[in-house]
């Protein structure tokens, strides 16, 4: 358990390795049972030291501050291969914003969001960076700001999510594939596959299978003078494995506007963005996508 | 020039009603309540005929509808030749009543005659504009839907009120060079025609003419898919549901025995699919849409690179917008132009090789293979009808060749028809 654990946080992440860990997890349980089971009564007396429940309160606390990750533990989880368990890390800096994210050993993705003149680091804007299927479905966020008003300021990366999560409902009230119920609504091939791991941990690469990765940024209460508040703007870019790219810039594609679409259901589109813009265009000086691909 | 009172007569051939009093053959037609009759006269049963023109335009479709329609809104004398039954090509007998980009990047980049005859049909037919203003999901999307009955009528109308005589049925088969320009044999049923022009306009897609008259053309191999549109099921409902589409591979318009076959195998693979399907066929196309023939040689060639990097072209006349869009048999994947990216069409582009006189406008423009996927569009070709036009009638009224008219009288008439000169938008 021990070895596999170190070996874990060592070594990038592999099914192979979080496997063994997780079997001898399952056999450490099963022995503990069975110590438990043995020698009952002793473990009784125990629990009459004042040492043992020190030790029970403070195992408690390590556990709860490595789920909750605090930066100190953030950075000793960043010694890791595996970038922390979630196999992903965000950073803030003077000059920028960067998340990696490592689902694999051969796909390692990094985004470095350079932030441009308008932007403060006092009050930050909020940010959302998700992926998106080539039927325009949401399937997996990277990072949302942790902000009570994060769905609101962000209300194309919120409406995105929403519409995914209704469509698992959907599929999960009929009982169907996810995959299967966007197949019949969208008309959408084997691009509407909603598993982020048909894209980014794709098993053949022969056939082309764009995918895109989204940002929405917004500053809150940043009017111009035809503009009471500017809008949020959004980012994307195009990834195909297909058609492999190391770096990628990310594009502005323009600022979410509410409306009401022709079966009259509200959804919310992008406009190009005009010239009652101006700070919200420099919050983001560049968004660069990079994906290192290798053999296994 | 045109001489407007002689002009008028022999170039009435449309159906109009109310046209009682016309005297010889007539042919009367009954549809509901109305009744109309073909203006006819002695001369229309005539074999031989012959015109005087300025320009002649061969090919009524896409590009050719807008070049006749420019060039008698300019006073040229102008005749429209066209192998089939109605103008539109490609949006009426192809059926691709979806003419596009008319936009790019939030902005218009192709107006003139062409948006003006897909605003009328929209307008007429009581449709609806895609919102250029919005970030379109897909390119297709800002593809504006129109009926296409409608915009066969339209354009008819069009070219008469711009006095242009259209011959159906039509198509040239011997192109001889004059002291003054061109004689050029054209043939129909019942119908030989001799016409004497100073400029020719080739719009037949494949560059016929230029083929007629040995320019150096281009071909592929092999050739996209055509696609031939028909409705299984569920009414034809034209400008709001997208008919049903069967690729026919290796579909070329080349010639009369190519098409047939291209009509034949579609035809073929559509009644197997009513059988199959147990549907009821609602609509059929006259034809299959083709995508694919010859390509000029042009005094300029635009590569893929000149395309998919905007270039502006000095002699640029026209915009393009379209991502480069090969199918082939396993479909297509367009590969969408980079942001702000706009291709432009030079004057060179339309001008084959070596020539005088002579233009091209539409899917035959000088291009490679994968820039004119992109190139071959419709409102691209409608702002190279418009282009050439004006190009053919300042030539003509010149005396000289389009080459050598100056590049800011060219923009400066296609301005007063309305269209967008690229770099000054």
């Amino acid at each position: 358990m021990a070895g596999s654990g170190v070996w874990a946080f060592a070594q990038p992440f592999s099914i192979q390795v979080i496997g063994l860990h997780a079997l001898t997890g399952f056999i450490f349980i099963a022995v503990i049972g069975l110590h438990i089971a043995n020698n009952f009564v002793p473990l009784r007396k125990y629990l009459k030291n004042r040492v043992v429940w020190l030790v029970a309160v403070l195992t408690g606390c390590l556990g709860a501050l490595f789920y909750l990750q605090p930066s100190p533990i953030k950075a000793i989880l960043g010694l890791s291969g595996n970038l922390g368990p979630a196999l992903e890390r965000f950073e803030m800096t003077e000059k920028g914003m960067k998340y990696d994210y490592v689902p694999s050993p051969s796909y390692k993705l990094s985004l470095d969001i350079r932030t441009g003149s308008s932007y403060s680091l006092e009050n930050p804007p909020r940010l959302a960076v998700w992926l998106e299927n080539q039927s325009f479905f949401h399937i997996k966020t990277l990072y949302a700001s942790e902000s009570e008003d994060t769905q609101e300021i962000l209300p194309y990366w919120a409406f995105k999510v929403k519409g995914w999560e209704q469509a698992k409902e959907e599929a999960e009230k009929k009982g169907v594939d996810l995959n299967e119920t966007v197949d019949a609504v969208s008309g959408a091939t084997e691009n509407g596959s909603f598993d982020p791991a048909d894209y980014i941990l794709p098993r053949e690469t022969n056939s082309s299978m764009p995918y895109r990765v989204m940002i929405e940024i917004n500053q809150p209460g940043d009017p111009t003078e035809k503009l009471k508040d500017q809008p949020s703007l959004v980012y994307q870019v195009e990834v195909d494995n297909y058609d492999p790219r190391t770096f990628q810039l990310l594009e502005l594609v323009g600022y979410p506007v509410k409306e009401k679409n022709e079966e009259g259901e509200e959804e919310w589109a992008i406009y190009y963005v005009d010239e009652r813009f101006d700070s919200a265009m420099s919050l983001v000086d560049s968004a660069l996508l990079r994906i290192d691909r290798s053999q296994k | 020039m045109k001489d407007n009172k002689s002009s008028m007569a022999g170039r009435r051939n449309f159906l109009q009603s109310g046209m009682f009093g016309a005297a010889g053959v007539g042919l009367a037609v009954s549809a509901s309540s109305s009744v109309v009759m073909a203006e006819n006269d002695k001369a229309t049963i005539k074999r031989e005929v012959t015109n005087e023109v300025d320009v002649l335009v061969v090919g009524g479709g896409t590009a050719g509808v807008i070049a006749a329609i420019q060039a008698g809104r300019a006073g040229a004398k102008t005749l429209l030749v066209e192998r089939n039954f109605q103008l539109g090509g490609a949006t009426t007998t192809g059926g691709v009543a979806f003419p596009g980009l008319f936009d790019a990047w939030g902005k218009q980049v192709i107006a003139g005659i062409g948006w003006e005859l897909v605003k009328e049909s929209v307008e007429l037919d009581g449709g609806k504009f895609p919102n250029f203003a919005k970030v379109p999901r897909s390119h297709w999307m800002n593809q504006v839907h129109v009926n296409q009955f409608v915009y066969a009528l339209l354009a008819e109308e069009k070219c008469r009120e711009a006095e242009v005589e259209v011959a159906y049925y039509e198509f040239p088969e011997a192109v001889v060079k004059t002291d003054a320009g061109w004689q050029v044999d054209c043939i129909g049923f019942g119908t030989r025609r001799q016409v004497k022009c100073k400029q020719i306009i080739d719009c037949t897609g494949g560059a016929e003419v230029v083929g007629l008259l040995g320019f150096e053309r281009l071909r592929e191999e092999e050739r996209q898919p055509g696609s031939y549109l028909f409705q299984l099921g569920g009414s034809h409902n034209p400008a709001s549901k997208q008919l049903h589409r069967l690729y026919v591979h290796g579909a070329d318009s080349t010639n009369s025995r190519t098409a047939t076959l291209a009509n034949l195998t579609g035809r073929k693979s559509i009644l197997a699919k009513v059988r199959k399907d147990k549907k009821r066929l609602m609509h059929l196309q006259p034809e299959t849409g083709f995508r694919e023939s010859y390509r000029i040689k042009g005094e300029t060639l635009i590569t893929v690179q000149d395309y998919t990097s905007g270039k502006l072209f000095d002699d640029a006349v026209s915009y393009a917008f379209y991502p480069v869009d090969l199918h082939t048999k396993t479909g297509v994947r367009p590969k969408p132009l980079k942001k702000g990216i706009v291709p432009s069409i030079p004057l060179g582009a339309l001008v084959p090789k070596g020539s005088r006189n002579l233009l091209v406008a539409g899917r035959c423009v000088s291009s490679d293979r994968l820039a004119n996927s992109g190139l071959r569009v419709q409102a691209s070709c409608m702002g190279m009808g418009q282009a050439a036009a004006v190009a053919a009638i300042l030539a003509a009224q010149g005396n000289t060749t389009p080459s050598a008219v100056p590049l800011a009288e060219i923009h400066g008439l296609l301005k007063k028809h309305g269209a967008i000169i690229p770099g000054k938008a």
